[in-house]
């Protein structure tokens, strides 16, 4: 991974020290108020912003395996929804019929997941692009199809009631819990997509997505590189639908319509496409934005009159921040972010990075 | 023993011959040159031996026959090539594309990545100390974080040879490194395959349209004509030889004056 500009003075005297995440002692001490500021929250926050930082450490997993598989190998996929319900149905369906505890319900998730992501993978050895996406699709609707057949075969046609995880002895009910365990999980995954971006996977990934007759004639297996990244990808999405099944301790198909699966790709698209910051930026931006019309809404005069009208405001409004993500700052947050810090770092002196540049 | 041996290498693109019954040996450490006019063969020819392009006939490397691997498998084996495009991957620094380069030399596997295993790390330490000395090599060390996309389309070039002599090739295949250099680039590049030839003992294929660099450089020279050999011999001998001569350059109708 290439990087932004850096304040000087900063020397390396061994390649490990250039394969490290957290290098200067300024990138350090952000790090460290970052992790304070996180610690702090849930002691602070009232329970309302709780579950709003753990409704976007949920999206912030999912959108993270989406920019793996989009952002860097290239892969588009509308199935996102469709994974995700199947890592919540796997959790559902084997509390319901054996009691399973979550240590066996997660990585079984996980591993449906990961047998999903080769299904959905398949067609992109012969699809490129609309096409893919369009097979994707298809899956999502076969997942969410037998999800609701058994909903309604075994008499939970309102939904599946899910047990919360005990750990230790303890029911995990509070928020705060909550927070920790999302948090944690959000961080892990963060770190593991670092670092398989900076080897050899991450590599052969973009080969393969800038050019796959190069990558090739480099070496590099296409179809296997594209394979592993719909197996990584929907092994964590899944895994992320089975903690928002544990989280909402409830399963049903009407959380997993496709505006879900668009959801996450506009969290790429808005966060900032090619970027792991992105993700979790767009997973913010998209969580937070309905909550933000409401408050909008109830900001202005007689707002009992438009409150009919918040559901169909959100989704204008939502649609019309994609346009304007799209038309003005294609490379999303992520850009805008990197235009700010790039602006402190270069004060007085001013710098206009070259159009599309990305790193 | 030659180290690449192409026999009777044909293909067919629905009814336009691309290449007739070619045939050619590579000796060891020998920088061997293809030529011939635009759309003659020589990049299709490439394309079979590295397995992109399905021809007919029989291709072996080191006595062993490729004609049925795959490209990967092919490259796997220490045929390393550039392209005439370059086409390097543009969003990627310098230093991450020669390291993609080196990726049929990775040992680890994805779920030590995922984790960054120590052996992970030491795996990326090691390489990129060998990506180092072809950088050294290449005289590259100023621009190893700048994007591949930015940089000028000489540079790119080099780059392209560095990032195949990153996996430490057996025989390398170069599509015309010297097309679109300047004459200093094309000093430097001259400089850079006679060092390859003498230093790492490469065969090389090499596809060219400066005369003046194939002949000062080429061991031998092949020359290609509508998919048809014209002539292989020392450079010498098929630059004087009047049907290349005449392929290559056209003649004047005899009785014309001028």
């Amino acid at each position: 991974m290439s990087r932004q500009p850096r304040a000087s003075g900063y020397f390396r005297t061994g390649y490990a020290q250039d394969l490290k995440l957290v290098q200067t002692r300024a990138e350090r001490a952000s790090l460290a108020l970052l992790g304070a500021v996180l610690l702090a929250f849930p002691f602070l926050a009232s329970p309302f912003l709780l579950d709003l930082a753990n409704q976007v450490f949920l999206a912030s997993i999912g959108a993270l395996a989406l920019m793996l598989l989009t952002g860097y190998a290239g892969q588009i996929s509308l199935g996102h929804a469709g994974l995700m319900a199947a890592g919540a149905f796997t959790v559902g369906i084997l509390f319901r019929e054996t009691q399973a505890p979550f240590w066996i319900t997660l990585p079984a998730a996980a591993a449906v997941g990961a047998v999903l992501g080769v299904v959905f993978g398949l067609p992109s050895l012969r699809l490129r692009g609309l096409y893919l996406a369009v097979s994707t699709l298809a899956l999502h609707f076969l997942v969410v199809y037998l999800g609701g057949e058994y909903e309604a075969k075994r008499g939970f046609s309102t939904g599946i009631l899910i047990d919360p995880p005990v750990l230790a002895g303890m029911a995990i009910t509070s928020g705060h819990a909550w927070y920790g365990i999302l948090g944690t999980a959000a961080v892990a995954t963060l770190l593991l997509c670092l670092n398989l971006l900076r080897s050899g996977t991450g590599r052969a990934w973009a080969a393969v997505r800038a050019n796959e007759t190069v990558a090739a004639a480099l070496g590099i297996g296409v179809a296997g590189h594209k394979l592993l990244a719909f197996v990584i990808s929907s092994a964590l999405t899944a895994l992320a639908g089975a903690l928002f099944a544990y989280h909402r301790g409830f399963v049903s198909v009407e959380a997993f319509s496709l505006f879900l699966s668009i959801q996450y790709v506009a969290m790429i698209i808005i966060g900032g496409m090619g970027s792991l910051l992105g993700a979790i930026l767009g997973a913010v931006f998209v969580t937070l934005f309905p909550y933000g019309i409401e408050v909008a809404l109830r900001a202005l005069p007689g707002a009992q009159r438009y409150a009919g009208t918040l559901f169909a405001v959100n989704y204008a409004a939502f649609g019309f921040v994609m346009i304007l993500f799209l038309v003005l700052e294609p490379l999303g947050l992520v850009g805008i972010w990197r235009r700010v810090q790039t602006y402190f770092l270069l004060w007085p002196f001013k710098h206009r990075p070259l159009a599309g540049r990305r790193r | 023993m030659a180290e690449l041996e192409v026999d009777n290498l044909s293909l067919r693109f629905g009814g336009l011959t691309v290449l007739d019954g070619v045939s050619f040996a590579v000796e060891a450490a020998e920088l061997f040159a293809l030529i011939g006019p635009n759309g003659a063969g020589k990049t299709s020819a490439f394309n079979c031996m590295s397995r992109i392009y399905p021809g007919t006939g029989r291709i072996r490397f080191r006595g062993r026959d490729i004609s049925h691997l795959s490209p990967r498998a092919v490259a796997r084996l220490g045929i390393a090539r550039t392209f005439q495009h370059v086409e390097l991957f543009a969003h990627m620094s310098v230093l991450d594309n020669i390291m993609t380069g080196r990726h049929p030399r990775l040992s680890t596997n994805p779920l030590q990545q995922m984790l960054f295993l120590p052996a992970v790390r030491r795996e990326e330490v090691r390489h990129r100390e060998a990506v180092e000395r072809i950088i050294e090599f290449v005289e590259l060390e100023g621009v190893r974080h700048a994007h591949a996309g930015a940089l000028p389309f000489g540079i790119q070039k080099i780059v392209g040879l560095a990032r195949a002599l990153a996996l430490e090739p057996r025989l390398l295949l170069l599509d015309e490194p010297s097309a679109g250099l300047t004459r200093d680039e094309r000093d430097d590049l001259a400089r850079f395959i006679l060092r390859i030839k003498h230093e790492l003992k490469l065969p090389i294929v090499w596809i060219e349209h400066d005369m003046q660099m194939v002949a000062d450089l080429a061991d031998r020279i092949h020359v290609l004509n509508n998919g048809r050999t014209l002539a292989t011999g020392s450079p010498m001998q098929v630059l004087n030889n009047p049907e290349v001569v005449a392929a290559y350059l056209g003649v004047r109708p005899t009785g014309a004056t001028g």
